[in-house]
């Protein structure tokens, strides 16, 4: 706490009062009126009573006071309470807390706006809660503090107290998946393989071969043939999932946790949660964010990684790849055996571009539209409102054509629903992978 | 400065005591014989109404001024009980601003420190009508010399023993 506030300083009020008592006895015994004596006895006590509390000004008795928070790390949605320590105010009476207003945070009671008569010197100050309602970087706790005397004599402040960043995670929406993946190419998992081995699904009954294990063999089949016939199993292995959440820009308007969405909400909502989903599967998981940032998490599974994941999903900052020799082509570095979730709202070349190219390598893609129904371009100062509607309209036509060659190509695009989005996508896309195909 | 629409409903009830007190005190003196012209009210609501914008600010002591003026200047016979009116006015006046200068305008004022106040401004309107009392039995007596000197500074030695012994805590010595 430092600030040039941060002292004891006589009040207006105080200053009102007496002036208007001196003026008022000095008039009276100028002028022999004894109305203005009459007038002025209240306000005679009352500077007398401020001026009786003067605090000690001397700085090393000056009161000390820190805020923190209960949590650090939070999901939006998510409360927390703001804490003030107060020592050496002995000399106030009441304090006033004050907190700003930034943007997407949610303050009790009085939007963060509270003063309470003090207990005692060490008292216990009046709590704020606070909670962020939109995912991202957050700065809590931001305020400013005053103390005043008994008598409204004397302010100590307003004194301006930092706030703590906090990383907002974003939520965990209510999202489950049964369908399968379509290439799992790993070790052990969930997900069905093509290749036979030692899962659970059946995949056909056949003559017993030197290697096979006892407690396969199908005596049912072995009695009626008279040969040893064994049951044999289709593997069951993990999958990668690489997520790429289009950071490009973002569209439409974000009410928070509470209100509506725009395209980026619902881009690191949706991947939060599918993300959450997979790695509970224990699928090997990575990110990649195409926009200013280009944040980038490698494949992992865990609670851990997990984590690594939402923190990262929670830095994303919209924006342009500014700078980069190829702004114009993406470049993901997708390997066999994974699936691709692109989580866009369609509306830039390069996306397209590269959901395309990965479709026709053989690559399963799913793209999720995360462009919001009702979204409205956000245009400069000046711009002919006209102009802007017909460039927009342009742009969802091209933008419409886009998703019809994707659908064209096999790339399936589907609208971010919560759970079960994925789904029937999920199983098509597994079903075709099953077949036999040539990679173009 | 916060925005009239900003302000919580408390405040604004404050702000529209803190502008009628001094308009009120200005008009007690039809009563006592002295209705005060047009352009005295027109002063008094404007220096009002920027007390009420700015309850901290060095507007409030002008316009309580003001009226401390008008009372000094316009009535010959200044113990009407009209100025107990006026008494009271500035003083309720003073105290909502004191009230409303507590938090930002959108802060909405703490119920405990309005009851707190308000105890305190009743004990403050205590000795006013005593002290009317005593100046109206004084009225018509020979004034001795210094005797106003002598009342103030006694007055004065009330208030501050008083004040002591309402403080609870013992205060902190000075470093």
């Amino acid at each position: 706490m430092s600030s040039l506030d941060a002292v004891w300083h006589p009040t207006g009020s105080l200053g009102r009062a007496v002036v208007v008592a001196a003026v008022a006895v000095c008039g009276a015994l100028l002028v022999g009126d004894p109305s203005l004596l009459v007038v002025a006895v209240p306000f005679v006590a009352i500077a007398t009573l401020g001026l009786l509390h003067r605090p000690a000004m001397a700085p090393a008795l000056s009161p000390t006071i820190s805020v923190r928070l209960d949590h650090g790390m939070l999901h939006e949605g998510q409360g927390t309470t703001s804490r003030m320590t107060l020592t050496g105010a002995d000399d106030a009476e009441y304090l006033t807390r004050a907190s700003g207003r930034p943007p997407y945070v949610a303050m009790r009671p009085h939007h963060g706006q509270v003063g309470a008569l003090l207990a005692g010197a060490d008292g216990p100050a009046p709590l704020i809660e606070v909670s962020p309602r939109r995912w991202g970087r957050r700065i809590l706790g931001e305020e400013k503090v005053a103390l005043t005397t008994p008598w409204a004599g004397y302010r100590f402040g307003p004194v301006p107290l930092g706030g703590q960043q906090v990383r907002v995670l974003p939520a965990t929406s209510a999202y489950d998946s049964r369908a399968e993946v379509p290439q799992p190419l790993g070790l052990v998992g969930a997900h069905r393989s093509r290749r036979p081995g030692g899962g659970t699904e059946l995949a056909g009954i056949r003559p017993f071969l030197p290697g096979d294990r006892l407690r396969r063999v199908n005596w049912r089949v072995s009695l009626r043939t008279g040969d040893l016939h064994v049951v044999s199993t289709r593997a069951e292995e993990d999958s990668g999932v690489l997520l790429v959440v289009d950071a490009l820009a973002d569209h439409g308007a974000s009410g928070g946790v509470d209100g509506a969405s725009s395209s980026l909400d619902l881009a690191v909502r949706a991947a939060a949660a599918i993300a959450e989903h997979h790695v509970r599967s224990g699928d090997r998981v990575a990110l990649r964010v195409v926009g200013r940032g280009r944040e980038l998490v490698g494949f992992g599974t865990g609670a851990r990684h997990l984590r690594r994941l939402h923190h990262t999903l929670a830095a994303v900052r919209p924006g342009e790849l500014v700078g980069a020799p190829d702004a114009g082509v993406l470049q993901l570095g997708v390997t066999g055996g994974t699936v691709v979730i692109l989580l866009s709202p369609m509306l830039a070349e390069a996306t397209g571009t590269v959901a395309a190219t990965l479709t026709r390598r053989g690559v399963p893609v799913l793209v999720v539209d995360t462009l919001p129904a009702d979204v409205r371009p956000g245009v400069a100062d000046g711009t002919d409102p006209a102009v802007a509607a017909l460039a927009w309209r342009m742009r969802t036509l091209e933008r419409s054509v886009v998703l019809q060659r994707l659908a064209a190509l096999g790339c399936p695009v589907v609208p971010w629903r919560g759970p079960g989005t994925i789904d029937e996508v999920l199983r098509r896309l597994a079903r075709r992978a099953e077949l036999p195909r040539v990679a173009r | 400065m916060t925005e009239l629409g900003e302000l919580s409903r408390s405040q604004l009830v404050l702000r529209l005591v803190v502008l009628v007190g001094p308009v009120v005190a200005v008009l007690a003196g039809g009563p006592a014989g002295h209705w005060p012209p047009w352009w005295v009210i027109a002063v008094v609501v404007g220096l009002a109404g920027g007390f009420a914008a700015f309850p901290e600010s060095p507007v409030g002591a002008t316009a309580m001024l003001a009226v401390l003026v008008w009372w000094a200047a316009g009535l010959d016979d200044g113990l009407h009980p009209a100025v107990l009116v006026a008494a009271a006015a500035l003083l309720v006046s003073h105290v909502a601003a004191v009230l409303a200068s507590y938090g930002p305008g959108e802060m909405p004022v703490d119920p405990a420190l309005v009851r707190l106040w308000v105890v305190r401004g009743a004990l403050l309107l205590a000795p006013v009508p005593l002290v009317w009392g005593l100046a109206l039995l004084l009225r018509g007596e020979p004034e001795e010399p210094g005797v106003w000197v002598v009342g103030v500074a006694a007055g004065l030695v009330v208030t501050v023993a008083a004040g002591v012994a309402l403080t609870s805590e013992p205060r902190r010595e000075e470093q």
